[in-house]
């Protein structure tokens, strides 16, 4: 068992960029989103497809990423999807109280005779739910796999996060490795007097309580270690006056770009939306036509 | 043990604050690991109640920054992704689980272990509210699903863990720091 990474050094487009473009950017696509409430597949799609351009420009691995993707695809379509299409609630109050035709009864509580009528509507909101959370979960996805850990410290600090806060963040990027090593040598260690990690017996409060020997030991050490880094930073005189980061962040002419394109996208959700009435749900007549 | 100052922020919350956010993204990598079965989409996460045990023996700011930034620690582990919202709402967990240290006299008194496990189901239940229903306005779900299909099973999956670990922390914490002298 071994704490990994999965950030690994590509040569791409997107790892070139600074880090701060690149958690910019993905919030200007989640405001321009969900702020003016775009629920309208023609402004989606184009998102969807920058999205996943910007994805694939990433290079990353499918078997690196695979686990994430099976993650992230059975809460977007089991979870969201299914219920954007049994309720139809939760985007625009419009999704159900349109005249839509009903395709066919789910009964949901048979016995009480409760039936759920699934309409056109409803069907094309889940697609429309199902694709909008896509848009923003393929801009999530690939940050741990092309951000580099040692970098997010100053990312934040030049996004304007306190010294205090971004060496916390950086702080905790180094801790981690030596963490995970004490934990795995505690696991070891546990085994070797005889705990059974893969088969932990009883009920459901015994199996939790009986995972106190393996984490007890790394909380505790870890207290005492604090202490010793605490010494260490105050004999260096640390929080007395304001940092300097070994780390320094440039923006280079595509991290204009991007950020030019993030703040085009926000301003277009907004303009259509709430200047013109465009962006909201609607569902067009080829897909009415489908089923009717 | 500590001080008591709740709010102050200085090198100890910043090095117990790191420190628990990489307990807290080591726990939550290695639950994705060995996972404990539980019933449909309850899940348990130990780590959590690591996160409650730092806010409670070193204050606000350390659950704060333990829960946010070990929930982002523990996506980037798993290679889930960087999901804002939920890193907040599990340092709000922290945060609200830190406004008890300052009331806590004693980690093996029974009556300071209630107020520590009180405080921690609160701040859970704050911190997974405010992740479900910010997924209300990420996702467009509804607020059924918000609080049946996202709240509910985190809030009681978190809770039970931090019911069962957080007094057996809390009375090896004690034993260790009154061994430290500090």
């Amino acid at each position: 068992m071994l704490v990994t990474w999965k950030y690994r050094l590509r040569d791409t487009f997107i790892q070139r960029l600074d880090p701060r473009t690149r958690l910019i950017f993905l919030f200007s696509i989640i405001f321009a989103l969900t702020i003016p409430e775009i629920w309208d597949l023609r402004i989606i799609l184009p998102i969807f497809a920058i999205s996943l351009t910007l994805y694939f420009m990433a290079r990353i691995e499918w078997k690196d990423v695979k686990r994430g993707w099976a993650f992230i695809l059975v809460f977007v379509i089991f979870i969201v999807g299914i219920n954007g299409v049994l309720s139809g609630r939760g985007g625009p109050s419009s999704v159900t109280n349109i005249e839509s035709p009903i395709l066919f009864y789910v009964p949901v509580l048979d016995w009480f005779g409760w039936m759920v009528p699934i309409t056109v509507s409803k069907l094309w909101f889940a697609l429309n739910q199902i694709i909008r959370m896509l848009t923003m979960a393929i801009l999530a996805i690939p940050i741990p796999y092309t951000m580099d850990p040692n970098i997010y410290g100053t990312a934040f600090k030049r996004m304007g996060a306190s010294d205090n806060v971004s060496f916390t963040m950086d702080l905790a990027f180094r801790f981690l490795p030596t963490f995970a090593r004490d934990f795995t040598i505690t696991v070891d260690a546990q085994r070797a007097r005889g705990y059974e990690m893969e088969s932990l017996k009883g009920g459901l409060v015994e199996r939790i309580r009986r995972l106190s020997p393996l984490i007890i030991p790394v909380v505790m050490q870890s207290t005492v270690t604090g202490e010793e880094v605490i010494d260490a930073m105050d004999l260096r005189a640390f929080g007395t006056s304001k940092r300097t980061w070994i780390k320094t962040l440039t923006y280079a002419p595509r991290d204009y770009f991007m950020l030019g394109l993030g703040a085009a996208i926000f301003i277009s959700c907004c303009v259509l939306k709430w200047g013109f009435g465009i962006g909201g749900f609607f569902v067009p007549d080829f897909f009415t036509n489908l089923f009717v | 043990m500590n001080d008591k100052s709740t709010w102050e922020f200085g090198t100890r919350q910043v090095v117990y604050g790191a420190i628990g956010a990489a307990l807290y993204g080591v726990f939550s990598w290695a639950t994705n690991i060995f996972p404990l079965p539980a019933a449909g989409n309850v899940t348990f996460r130990p780590a959590v109640a690591v996160l409650i045990f730092f806010a409670s023996a070193y204050g606000p700011w350390v659950g704060l920054l333990a829960g946010f930034i070990g929930n982002t620690l523990g996506d980037a582990l798993s290679g889930w992704g960087f999901y804002w919202h939920w890193s907040l709402g599990n340092g709000l967990m922290g945060l609200v689980a830190g406004l008890v240290m300052a009331s806590i006299k004693d980690f093996r008194a029974r009556g300071d272990i209630m107020k520590a496990v009180g405080y921690g189901v609160a701040g859970i239940a704050v911190g997974m509210l405010f992740a479900s229903l910010t997924e209300m306005f990420m996702g467009g779900i509804d607020l059924n699903t918000a609080l049946f299909g996202y709240f509910t099973p985190a809030f009681l999956g978190n809770t039970v863990v931090t019911v069962i670990l957080l007094p057996v922390l809390m009375i090896a914490f004690a034993a260790v720091a009154s061994r430290r002298g500090r």
